[in-house]
């Protein structure tokens, strides 16, 4: 085959691969949110005290500056483990693999490290604030006990992407990220089953609504499952996990006593299960699919001039270009929640139909939470992963303008 | 390296009388109210000996002799209950006994590790405790102490009884059937003892030389037969990574998961391996090797846990990828007798298999403070630890019938030639 023609086969096929990816995040990008839905622009002073917004914005500055701090220091641990980490392949006698393993279990071991003295603060602010009740001891025995889960996650990755690299050398991302695609939807099934402390629901009244609003958006039925964190934590919060079988909704027993009313949970309820009735942990993996390709031939590529990841002295350097890939990637990442998140808030209005309770459970998430309504630019594209308060509050002012249009 | 200066002798013949091994625990109290009342002497003596090495920088000699003296009885003691003697021993703690200490006389000392000793005395009255003593942990997490009577609280969520007296339990049905203490449990009793007359010789003063647990110095007795399995810590080079020392648990779940997976597999090999030797004398080639590499492997992994060897170990448990190799012996004939009822007889083996596991988690907790310190595992931890790991080898390989040679429990690191034993083994004195 001549250069032109293998030109011109190689622009084929990317100019297919973008054809398909922009069919994708077309697909994937598909909302229940009515197009043309316009927000009022609300002034967050009319939903909370000036007080309140003040010891918000306090204590986001904080989380701000500690987040930007966690990142340089992991930029910079990493970075330098990409150039001297190398070295400590004289401490394996694992073989090409097992020392692969062991340099990427290090690179993890010098990032925890590194974000020790970070989370530390930050569980001290959080303490400080009322919002956490952990202890210290417990948070770095849980977190150490967390690094360990983090070691077998990276060697099973690091056994896939050396044991591809093996016979297929610089072209293991063509089947590399099929697989990590498979290992995503495989966490996200057994996630549930990995949660501590969660037992079924036993609020019949609770069970009952559930079940309404599933059927109301499609679904049969629903588990619901509440998890014990009161110990720990005084934020409420609530998920949806699970695949399938698998799939729950999860509320924390923060949400459920008795500072919220019934209504207010009512819309968390709905919520959660709008993630689920619009498949949006399918799609969150599919969109995973998506970043995974390119992403593992970033990768390839990097590493190329340290043999590729087939060597085990480019796991430092392939680690460092992941973090950095996924630090980009976060902006785009964050949308992607965003965007999900703000669909399930479209859906807990429309089937729990309870606009008031919707904008009060808003308002009761900033301050127990101490969330800024209004969060700077940069900090909404690179730490939001839901829509700001006051955006939440503003859909629900929408549904109730759009309702009262519907209604007779 | 220059002797220590507490030394054990043995000058023991392994022969026990049936009569006093049956009644020996009964026959001990006389020693042990003696024991006790020179244990309160002992305890005020080394309080003097103490401001007289704070001032003078020696120990003062009488207190010297007799803490010495009071060293040397204990030791006859424990020697006598726990089996590695047989005569019944005097109660002035004079020389001469088979197994007895060998202390130098007073030399100067360093005023500022003679003014810290008992803290600095704490890891090896610990890793005592765990040879000889009672080990115990209280329901708080606090650590029983050792005392002088070489027993500590009972009470606690987690109790240990010593290496020795797990042996001793053992050696006293082996003495009533046979009439002699077998070599290997004799050896490590020995072994233990001499461990705990220096710690107590360090913590009275009587040197300033830290307890030596390098069961591998001096060169300890041959064992009778050679073993089938042997361990050779002698690739490591006692250098430890700093990073990877602190972060060793952590490191070693990937392997934990593996040897899980991997033990399930040698669980039916071990089963199909026992109907094997059953009915034809001998384990096939493909199970003994399967199995060889698994117990290869469990070896790998716990040492690298323990920081008996530094680096990350393969996933294979191939021959000759580790600086702690384990070399087993190819498949040979096997009694199918002992072999059809080799989960009874590997049970007194599996139970010194379970005191030598406390032994090697104490080798990994000072050995993990030790290499965090200096950035080099101290020489008799990881010795210690290889015999600990040498000595669940051979368990391992008997239990799943690699070979059907018993572990051999002595502190001896090389295989010896195959000999007959005599019947009157000559009484040469043996630096322990």
């Amino acid at each position: 085959m001549t250069t032109a023609r293998r030109r011109a086969v190689g622009a084929l096929a990317l100019a297919f691969l973008a054809a398909v990816y922009a069919v994708g995040v077309v697909l994937l990008w598909r909302s229940s949110i009515p197009g043309g839905l316009d927000l009022p622009n609300l002034d967050a002073r009319e939903y909370f005290g000036a007080a309140e917004l003040e010891k918000a914005r306090d204590y986001q500055r904080f989380v701000r500056v500690n987040f930007i701090l966690t990142q340089v220091a992991l930029l910079f641990v990493l970075g330098f483990y990409a150039v001297f980490g190398p070295r400590f392949a004289r401490e394996s006698a694992a073989g090409r693999i097992g020392t692969g393993m062991l340099l990427g279990m290090i690179g993890l071991a010098f990032l925890w490290l590194a974000q020790l003295p970070f989370g530390l603060a930050q569980l001290w602010w959080e303490r400080r604030h009322g919002i956490s009740h952990m202890g210290y001891g417990r948070w770095v025995l849980e977190n150490w006990l967390g690094l360990g889960g983090a070691f077998l996650f990276i060697c099973l990755a690091i056994l896939i992407v050396m044991a591809l690299a093996g016979p297929l050398r610089e072209w293991w991302w063509l089947a590399g990220a099929p697989a990590f695609v498979g290992l995503a939807l495989l966490f996200a099934f057994l996630f549930p089953y990995l949660i501590p402390g969660v037992h079924p629901v036993r609020d019949q009244a609770l069970l009952a609504e559930a079940k309404e609003l599933a059927a109301q958006q499609g679904l049969e039925d629903i588990r619901v499952e509440k998890q014990d964190v009161r110990e720990l934590t005084s934020a409420p919060n609530a998920e949806a996990v699970g695949l399938g079988p698998s799939q729950r909704v999860i509320l924390w027993d923060t949400l459920l006593d008795g500072r919220f009313a019934k209504d207010e949970v009512r819309v968390v309820l709905a919520h959660e299960i709008g993630h689920l009735s619009r498949n949006h942990i399918w799609k969150s993996v599919a969109w995973y699919a998506l970043f995974a390709l390119p992403g593992a031939y970033l990768i390839a590529r990097a590493t190329r001039r340290r043999g590729g990841v087939y060597t085990p002295a480019a796991i430092p350097l392939a680690l460092f270009v992941l973090v950095v890939l996924e630090l980009l990637a976060l902006p785009l990442q964050n949308g992607i929640t965003r965007h999900l998140e703000a669909e399930a808030d479209w859906l807990a209005l429309e089937t729990a139909r309870e606009p008031e309770a919707a904008e009060r459970l808003f308002v009761r998430l900033g301050t127990t939470s101490l969330s800024d309504p209004r969060p700077p630019t940069w900090s909404y594209l690179l730490m939001q992963t839901h829509p700001t308060l006051i955006q939440r509050i503003a859909m629900a002012e929408a549904w109730k303008i759009r309702a009262g249009h519907a209604s007779p | 390296m220059e002797p220590h200066p507490i030394r054990l002798v043995v000058m023991d013949d392994l022969r026990r009388s049936r009569l006093t091994v049956f009644f020996r625990l009964l026959l001990l109290i006389p020693h042990v109210i003696w024991l006790l009342l020179w244990s309160i002497a002992a305890f005020f003596a080394s309080i003097a000996n103490w401001v007289v090495v704070l001032v003078t920088g020696t120990a003062s000699l009488d207190l010297h002799r007799f803490l010495s003296a009071f060293v040397r009885y204990s030791t006859h003691v424990y020697a006598y209950g726990f089996l590695a003697a047989n005569p019944y021993p005097g109660f002035t703690g004079s020389p001469g006994y088979p197994i007895d200490v060998q202390i130098d006389p007073p030399a100067r000392q360093g005023r500022l590790g003679a003014a810290f000793r008992l803290i600095l005395a704490v890891p090896p009255l610990i890793l005592t405790a765990v040879l000889v003593g009672t080990a115990s942990w209280n329901a708080t997490g606090e650590r029983g102490g050792y005392d002088a009577s070489y027993s500590a609280g009972s009470t606690g969520s987690f109790s240990a009884l010593g290496l020795a007296i797990v042996v001793a339990f053992l050696g006293w049905f082996a003495c009533l059937a046979r009439g002699r203490m077998p070599q290997g449990f004799r050896d490590l009793e020995a072994y233990s003892l001499r461990y705990a007359a220096q710690t107590y010789g360090y913590l009275f003063l009587l040197t300033d030389r830290y307890p030596d647990s390098d069961p591998s110095w001096p060169e300890p007795a041959p064992a009778p037969a050679p073993p089938a399995i042997t361990l050779h810590p002698d690739g490591d080079d006692l250098r430890r990574s700093r990073v990877s020392v602190f972060f060793r648990l952590l490191l070693t779940f990937p392997h934990f998961v593996w040897l899980l997976l991997w033990s399930v597999a040698a669980f039916f090999a071990v089963v199909l391996n026992w109907f094997a030797v059953v009915f034809t004398g001998r384990a096939p080639d493909a199970l003994h090797r399967f199995l060889t590499a698994y117990v290869r492997y469990d070896v790998h992994v716990f040492a690298y846990l323990f920081l008996v060897a530094n680096p990350f170990p393969g996933f294979t448990g191939a021959a000759g990828s580790y600086p702690v190799e384990v070399a087993i012996a190819p498949p040979e004939r096997q009694s199918r007798w002992t072999a059809a009822f080799r989960l009874f007889l590997a049970f007194p083996a599996l139970l010194v298999t379970s005191s030598f596991n406390s032994v090697l988690v104490l080798v990994g907790v000072g050995g993990w403070f030790s290499s965090l310190a200096t950035g080099r595992m101290p020489a008799g931890l990881r010795n210690l630890g290889a015999y600990s790991l040498r000595y669940a080898a051979q368990t391992d390989g008997y239990l799943f019938l690699l070979t059907g040679r018993y572990p051999y429990s002595g502190p001896a690191q090389l295989p010896a030639p195959l000999e007959d034993e005599p019947e009157e083994p000559p009484l040469a004195p043996l630096a322990a």
